[in-house]
Parts: structure tokens; sequence; C-alpha cells
């Protein structure tokens, strides 16, 4: 057991160690640095950036350098805890992923319990009570949240909100409460426009989660032991939550490699087009302005998360699952 | 124009709007119309000459079709506050705002009279309508940190020198007066008396110095000198003449400098702005701030201790963020207002400057509003949808004309009004040709072909890229900017080549050896016998419908058997290929060429920081002929010596040359104009009801610095 954690927490290291090259690699791919987006961009809005002045902010940045030294320079900061400066923001990396981080966590997490919270009672609703009205209905809705994508239906909700409830649009803070320092009103503001942004992060999920826990239990309900278990006079509802359900999580619990990275990037497409203030929309901006550090930073964190997230569901399954634990030893 | 014919047109429109595409329905207005009837006469003599009465003559010129085009309606009168020069008019008693005056009041901040410049030597505005009421926050929208601009170009007014509001007149900013001497190789510049900066100390001379000598000529700042600061490659000296007067010396006569000082440049757009953009212009700073930043004043070791401790690899990089008004809430600046919050955070947001140093005509210290705050919006279109909800309360940065409609259809529930300030390039969308592409050679070749460039030109269709993209607003044209600027060389050069001429271009494009056409009807190269096909690169994404325009293009082009791929590409790509000259047809714009001294670059290349029509040519010019390519077209060469001769000339020569060069550069066709005079870039502007002092229409120009010529601290909230 402990040589399996050892083994796996050593395989999880140098995974780390393989995404900060990947990343930084990947992010140098596209022709042009962080210079030359800026020149664009400037263009864009009716100004000019001679080619003096791209030259300075080359040497300054130590773009003319090449890819490797940029890439040990980046690793020496991250081992010094200091992973560079984020050029376009002219701030500490840290500082302006952190800035996002909470409010992204909270979205993140607002939307994974909504998910959760309506994904197993439906689903376990769906399994027992095959082909009922309710089972229909609930399909139903699982198929149409798992056909609109969900920028569709933050775009929907927007339009809807903007022109029948006279609602601000976009953002998790009304607009005189974004500046505010955080008060009780401003938390209360936030819970406001919270459930909005959760139902839209979490409806595809939900919808995939029902699909997943009713097919998944539909399965166990079949076998042997679950007639058993009503055979020995066990109460219905300890039949089934006790042994198939617990089997049926299997997949939700091997997703959690997947969440861990969501509740500190939050969905890129959905944040940026609710204008939410998460880390998504930072880092498809980084990538845009070749922003090297950090978008690197980002996709390192994003990279992090996966593996401990992994790392993590692994270690449950074998808790949850007697089956696993037993495999393998 | 009554409002109530305003109202009758625009519920028409909407009607009409409603029916299908806004583009097919312009289409259908039977409107064919080749010029913006609203259009002011722009003929303002241009002057170096302070000139004490700044009313320009401006008459409505007569509108030359039978019908105003839709959209016009919505180009109101081109109109500002004025500037009173004469020391006379100026008011003797001052009064402040009230959040000011209770800091006087409790003892935290001097009494007004003393903080502003001696009564002489003051910046007196006389609002666009009326003397306005102190008090408000002034809403819009920014979208990140990379849009700065955004806040830089409300804050304008500390450059040294500055347009008036037709954007033609040189006016008084930071600086009271300038002269330019007989030999035209030291141009001075006189500062008020008792200016202060946000924190209260002096502005001098010494300011100026220190930025020359601590600042710009310091290497490991500023590596390489500012292209604007050197006349034929040699540099300026800037010295001290007394305390409220700085020369700049040129070996060689340079008295398009003054344009320089006025315009949108490292040295002219003002401390804020170019600290904003992290590049040390602005031509004075704050010494008595900036001194503990410079290893000069302590050591090495002690300022990249501070910067060290504050995060930055280095001094320098500290430095260049202390520097930044925008980043630096602490930076002391001369701007109307100063950063609170920075723009590095969710909301911008600035509060009004105690120590301001203009008035209005009734001695009221500007600006009127207290507060401006920008919201983040993630992307352009939260921003357009929360302006349509009425959430700001002035932008024209980031609004999209092709919202047009629905901003109309939402005026009345949004409480805002919509105004069009067209632009005065030529071009929006410009067919920037690869002249220096050598990629493939046939192309190459019909590329560097003046007839193929004018057939070309000929089979575009504008007026119908007019009514269908621009919602007809636009002006058909080359990419010679509005005959109202001072260098254009008359209307017909708006036209020239550049009117749909299906048969001609048919006809030259036989003579050229074209003759061959495929099954399609699309013509066949001359070398292999395959389809001639070009590629036209666009870039997605931007205020203007790039990827659009040149599919339309592409039908168009039809007629005249010549094929054309559409690729679109992000941005950054597409400006990739145009740097190396991979690219046989960019559309991108043309913004800014109407000043063509100050922003040369989309009109001809002599700019190796943004060039689009042959970046190695660029390079030749710009390096002397030392770098790039020599261009073998002698036209182009003409126009380098042309352009070169100009700096050094007067006011007249400059425009002689101009006008030489607009001539040649249509005549070329290097760059083939589509539509232009528009108000895609920046022009729609939405502007809620109870604001006062906003004008019907404001320059929209780069050099103008828009909308700082409007002087927004005039703007208010009427109550």
């Amino acid at each position: 057991m402990i040589a399996y954690i050892v083994r796996r927490l050593i395989l999880a290291l140098l995974t780390t160690w393989a995404i900060t090259v990947l990343s930084f690699i990947i992010i140098q791919l596209p022709p042009g640095d962080y210079v030359t987006s800026y020149i664009a961009s400037m263009s864009a809005s009716g100004v000019g950036v001679t080619e003096a002045e791209a030259q300075a902010l080359r040497i300054q940045y130590g773009l003319d350098q090449p890819i490797y030294i940029q890439y040990l320079k980046w690793m020496g900061l991250i081992a010094q805890g200091n992973f560079g400066m984020a050029i376009e923001w002219g701030r500490p990396v840290l500082d302006v992923i952190g800035d996002r981080l909470t409010l992204t966590v909270v979205i993140s997490v607002a939307a994974i319990v909504f998910t959760w919270a309506l994904a197993l009672p439906i689903g376990i609703y769906s399994a027992v009570k095959r082909y009922s009205i309710g089972d229909y209905i609930a399909t139903f809705i699982g198929f149409i949240g798992l056909a609109i994508p969900g920028f569709m239906l933050a775009l929907i909700v927007m339009y809807v909100g903007f022109k029948y409830f006279n609602a601000n649009v976009g953002g998790l803070f009304s607009a005189e409460m974004a500046d505010a320092p955080w008060s009780w009103a401003k938390f209360v503001d936030m819970l406001k426009h919270l459930p909005i942004v959760a139902i839209v992060l979490g409806i595809g999920g939900t919808a995939q989660m029902i699909r997943i826990m009713r097919s998944n239990l539909l399965d166990e309900l079949r076998k042997p032991y679950v007639m058993t278990a009503r055979a020995r006079g066990l109460p219905e509802t300890r039949v089934i939550l006790k042994y198939p359900v617990r089997v049926a999580l299997n997949p939700f619990i091997s997703t959690l490699g997947y969440l861990f990275p969501y509740v500190v990037s939050g969905s890129i497409i959905v944040s940026m087009v609710l204008s939410l203030p998460t880390v998504g929309p930072l880092l498809l901006k980084a990538l845009i302005a070749q922003d090297l550090f950090l978008a690197g930073t980002i996709v390192l964190m994003l990279g992090v998360m996966t593996v401990i997230g992994t790392f993590i569901s692994d270690l449950l399954l074998m808790w949850v699952d007697p089956r696993i634990r037993l495999g393998k030893q | 124009m009554s409002k109530r014919d305003k109202k009758i047109t625009r519920r028409e429109f909407l009607r009409l709007a409603t029916v299908g595409a806004a583009g097919a329905v312009l289409a259908g207005c039977g409107q064919t119309a080749t010029t913006t009837p609203a259009q002011e006469e722009l003929t303002t003599a241009p002057t170096t000459v302070p000139a004490t009465d700044a009313t320009a003559e401006l008459t409505v010129a007569p509108a030359t079709s039978e019908a105003p085009k839709i959209g016009s309606e919505l180009i109101g009168k081109l109109e500002g506050p004025e500037i009173i020069r004469d020391a006379a008019q100026f008011p003797t008693k001052f009064s402040e705002a009230p959040t000011l005056a209770t800091l006087v009041a409790a003892g935290t901040l001097p009494p007004v009279e003393d903080r502003l410049p001696d009564p002489e030597d003051l910046m007196v505005i006389k609002p666009l309508h009326e003397i306005g009421q102190y008090g408000g926050t002034w809403r819009r929208a920014f979208t990140g940190p990379a849009d700065h601009e955004n806040g830089n170009r409300i804050v304008s007014m500390d450059k040294i020198l500055h347009f008036d509001y037709t954007g033609a007149t040189i006016m008084p900013s930071l600086a009271k007066d300038w002269s330019v001497s007989d030999d035209g190789k030291t141009i001075t510049i006189t500062l008020r008396k008792g200016v202060k900066w946000s924190d209260g100390e002096p502005l001098t001379a010494d300011d100026f110095i220190f930025w020359f000598e601590d600042i710009y000529s310091d290497p490991t700042i500023v590596p390489t000198p500012f292209p604007e600061m050197q006349i034929n490659g040699k540099p300026c000296v800037m010295k001290k003449v007394d305390d409220l007067t700085v020369a700049f010396e040129f070996p060689e006569p340079y008295a398009f400098f003054v344009y320089q000082l006025a315009g949108s440049t490292g040295i002219g757009a003002g401390f804020a702005t170019r600290g904003a953009f992290q590049n040390w212009g602005g031509g004075y700073c704050p010494a008595h701030y900036l001194k503990q930043f410079l290893p000069k004043y302590s050591s090495e070791e002690e300022v990249n201790k501070k910067a060290k401790d504050e995060g930055f690899d280095d001094w320098v990089a500290y430095l260049k963020n202390r520097y930044s008004w925008a980043l630096n809430p602490e930076v002391p600046t001369m701007t109307p207002w100063t950063t609170v919050s920075p723009l590095n955070t969710p909301t911008w947001s600035m509060t009004r400057n105690p120590y301001f140093w203009a008035v209005d005509t009734d001695g009221n210290q500007l600006p009127y509003i207290d507060e401006i705050t920008m919201a983040l919006a993630e992307n352009t279109e939260v921003a357009n949808l929360r302006a349509i909800a009425g959430e700001y309360d002035i932008q024209e940065r980031h609004m999209g004309l092709a919202n047009l409609p629905v901003f109309l259809e939402n005026a009345e529930k949004g409480n805002y009004t919509i105004h069009l300030d067209p632009a005065f390039n030529g071009s929006d969308a410009t067919l920037h040709l690869g002249n220096a592409y050598t990629g493939d050679p046939e192309i190459a070749k019909w590329i560097k072909n003046k007839d193929f460039r004018h057939a070309l030109s000929m089979g575009i269709d504008r007026d119908q890229l007019n009514e269908a993209l621009w919602l007809g607003v636009g002006t058909p044209g080359s990419t010679a900017p509005s005959p109202d600027t001072i260098y254009s060389p008359g209307p017909e050069w708006n036209t020239k080549w550049c009117t749909l001429d299906v048969e001609q271009a048919n006809q030259i494009l036989d003579g050229l050896g074209l003759d061959k056409k495929d099954g399609d009807g699309y013509r066949l190269r001359t070398d292999n016998g395959e389809r001639l096909r070009l590629e036209m690169i666009t870039a997605g994404g931007q205020f203007i419908p790039y990827t659009k325009v040149g599919e339309m293009i592409r039908e168009q082009w039809k007629a005249i058997g010549i094929d054309v791929e559409i690729k679109e590409m992000e941005r950054n790509l597409a400006f990739g290929m145009s740097a190396n000259d991979e690219h046989q047809i960019i559309l991108w714009a043309n913004d800014g060429s109407e000043m063509l001294y100050l922003f040369a670059r989309h009109a001809i290349p002599v700019d190796p920081g943004e060039c689009h029509m042959g970046m190695a040519f660029a390079k030749w010019y710009a390096s002397n002929g030392s770098q790039g390519t020599k261009p073998d077209d002698p036209e182009m060469l003409h126009v380098f010596d042309l352009y070169r001769e100009a700096f050094g000339l007067d006011e007249a020569g400059q425009i002689e040359n101009a006008k030489e060069i607009w001539k040649i550069v249509v005549e070329q066709q290097w760059s083939i104009g589509t539509v232009g005079q528009s108000p895609a870039f920046m022009g729609l502007r939405i502007v809620k009801n109870n604001m006062g002092n906003v004008p019907e229409r404001q320059v929209n120009a780069q050099h103008a610095r828009t909308p700082c010529t409007s002087l927004p601290v005039t703007f208010f909230f009427k109550s």
C-alpha cells in the first residue's frame, strides 16, 4: 500500500515536470512572441509601436534569448517560489492569478455542488423507477442539457435576463458592487448572481451525470446480490443505497481528476461569455498575448491539479471499492 | 434637423431593419451616394502660429444625395469646447468641487487659488454648451490591462501641445505657448507659471531636463532613441532656457517637430499615456518622485533591492512600473484625473486631481466629474450588451458599428443617445498588397504590375460593401484621406482607380496576357496554365469585419475572372506573415494615415514598426539602405524622397509633399482602398441623456487622441 502511494507520488512529480516542459513548448509554438502580439493589439486600437520600442521590449522581457534559457530562467524563479511577472499585467503572476482564484473556486464549487446535488438523486430515481413518467421527464431534460452547449445557454440566459428582467449583464457582481471592498452586502450580491452562473456552468455536467448514474445503477440492480438482499428482507432504501449506489458511484470518483483543474480554472468559454472574473478568461488572454510566464503558470497549475486529482481519486477508489483495493494487493 | 425628424427616421429604420438582415435592407434603400452629406468642412488652415480665436468656421456641406443616408441622421455637427487664449478674458475668481472644498475647510488641502497656476497662466476653457455642475462618477468599460488607451485618451490633456476640437489647429495644453526659430532648428515651449503636479509639487523645466538626461539618454532605460526625436538620424538636445522655458534643439531644420509635440508620438503623447505604454515618453516626468528609483541618486544595490522586494527583476522593470500612471496610483501626474485602483485590477478607477491646472470661463476648477470607473468586460460583446442596457455614461471604445440597429432599438430603454463620429482616413478595410512578396514568382510579378493592381481595384463594388457592411455610413473610395483634411490631394483622388468598372478591368487584364480562362471563368496563370489564385489574409474578431469584406470582394472579383482565397487568421499570425512579407494581400486598416507624417505606416512602407505593403522596403527606408530590400519601383523611391524631405520643410512645403505622396499612392494602388471615412473604429458613441457638454460629433482620429479634443474635463452630469 505505502509502496504503491510512493510510486504514484514519484510518477506524479515526473508528470508535473513533463507538463512544465510541454506547456512551455506549446505556448511557444505559434510564430511571434509577446511583443508581436502587443504590436498587433496596439495597431488594432489605433496606436503605433516603433521597431525600436519593440526591440527594447524584447530585450527587457528576455524574449531575445533562446527558448531553453527562458525555460531555465522560469524554472529558477519557480524554485524560489516566484513564478515571474505577467508581462501584460505588470504584476507578479501569483498576484494576478490569486486575485481570481477565490472567485473561480467559489463559482466552480457552486457548479459542482449543483451538478451532484441534482444528478445523484435524479439518476438514482431514474434507474429505480425506470420507464416511469418521472424517468422520461428526467431523460428528456437530461438530453436537452447535453445537447445545448454551455456558451449557448449562457447567451440565452443573458439575453432573457437583459430583455425581460432588466438584470445586470454578465459578471458576478452588480456594477456598483464590483469594486466595493468585501462586505456582507457584497457577499449577498454575489449570492444573488451565483445561482444563474452555477446553473449555466453545471447543466451540461448534470445531464451527463444523470445518464451515467442511471445506466450504472441499472447494471447493478440486475445483479443477483441485489435480489439476495431483497430476499433477505432488507428495506428498499437500504438495498439500493448500501451496495448498488456505492458501486455506481465509481465513475463519479474517477472523474475527480478532471474536477480539480476545473475548480481552479472554471469553464473558459462560458466565463468569457458571461464575463466572469475567473482564471479561464485569464488563460485565454494570456495565450493570445503569448504572455509566457502567466500562461505557463496557469497551464502548470492545471496540470498539477490534474495530477493531484487523479492521485486522490485513485486513493478514494481504493477506499470505496474493495475490488480495486484487494486486486492491487 | 429637428429632434422629431430624427425620431421618425430612426423608427422607420428600425421597422425596416426588422424585415431582414440589416445589410440587405440598407442595400434596398436605393442609396448610391458616394459622399457622407453631413460632413463638415475641416479646411481650417493648419497653423503653428497660435491663433487667439479658435472658433473655426464650420459650415455644413450641402447634401449631395437627394435624401440623407440612413445613419447620417446620427452624424451631428462637429463641435467642441473652446480654449481661451486671451488673458483679458480670464476669470479672476475661482471655485472648486464640493469634495475638495471640504478638504480645504478641514485644512488638509491648500485653497484653490494656491493650487491653480498663476491667474494669467491658466488654461481657460469655454465649455461647449454651458458651465457644468460638479460631481458624479463616469462609468465606462475596459477590456483588461492591454486596454490602457481607454483611460489614456481621456486624460491626455497632459500632452505638451494638442489640437483643438477640429483636429486641425495646434493648441496649447500643458505648455502655454511655443515658437519655432527662424532657421527651423530650435523649437521652444513655455510652461505655465505655478503649475503643479497632482501631489502639489511644482512642475518646472527641470522635470523636462531630468526626463531628457536621466531617463531618455540612459541607454539602460531607453536603448534606442525615438524616431521623432531625430532629424535625418541626427538627435535632438533638450535645454533649459529658464525655469519655465525648454528648448528642443536640432542640427537641421525640423519645423514639423511642433506637430510631433502635438501628435500621438513618443515625445508628444504626454507623460501619462507614454508611461502606460511603458516606453518612457512624454518629454517630462516627476523628477522629485522618480529619483528614488534611479541608481544615480542612491546606488544600484539599493534600487535593485527595492525592486526585488516588490517582486520585480531589477530596477529598470520596477521603474517602468512606477512610471505608469495606470499601474501606479502613487506617481504624480499632470492629468485631470489620477488612478486610484490600477488598470491591472477588475475595476480601473480614477479620481479628480486637486491640482489640475484648467478652469472654465467662470473660474471653476476642472474637471467637473469627480470620478471615473472602468469596469472590466472580459469580451467586447459583453461591453456592448452592457452599453445597450445603459450601464455606461459615455462609451465610444469597443462599441461595434454592426450593433447599431440594436443600439437604436434600445436607446429609449437605456436612456442614451447614439452619435456617429466618422473618421478621416480613406479606407477602413484596405487591401494592402504584398509589394515585397516573393513566395510565388508568378503572383509576385502580377502584384508588382501597376495595371494589374488597377484592375483589381476597379473590380471592387465599394457601394455594395458600404451598404452591406458599413450600414451605409461610410464613404467608398481610395486610401487617400477625406477631402476635408489638410493633406488631401483633392476629392478626385478619392475615387481615382477606385470606382467599379468591370469592363475596363477586364480589358486591362486581357491586355496583360491574362486572357485565358478556365471553365469557371477564372483567368489562368501564364507560367503553368493553372488557375491564377490570389490569397487574402484577414484578421478575425476586429472592429471591422475584415473577413466579410474579403468574402464579398471574392464574389465581386468573379466578374473580372480573378479568384481569391480568403484566409482568416488570428491577428498575431496575420501580422506575423505581413511582417515577413509572406502575404499576397492582407486586409487591414489605414487609420491615422490622414496625418501622413505623424502616422505613415498605413499609407506608405516607411515604418518597420508595422508595415503591410512591403516590410523589406520599410526596413530599407528606415535603415537608410543598410537593411531590407531596395524597392525596384522608382515611384516608391520618389515617395521616400518626398517623405524624408518634408520633415525639414515649412508648413506649406509639408502640405505640398503630402499631397504629392497621396497622388502617387493612389496612382500606384500599392494599397487598395474600399470604404472609409466611417465611424466603424471608435466612432459609435453611446451617451447617456443626462450628460452635458458632449459634442454632437467629435473628431475621430488617432492624432486627436479621441475623445481628448472634446475635453472630457468639461463633461458633466445634469441634475
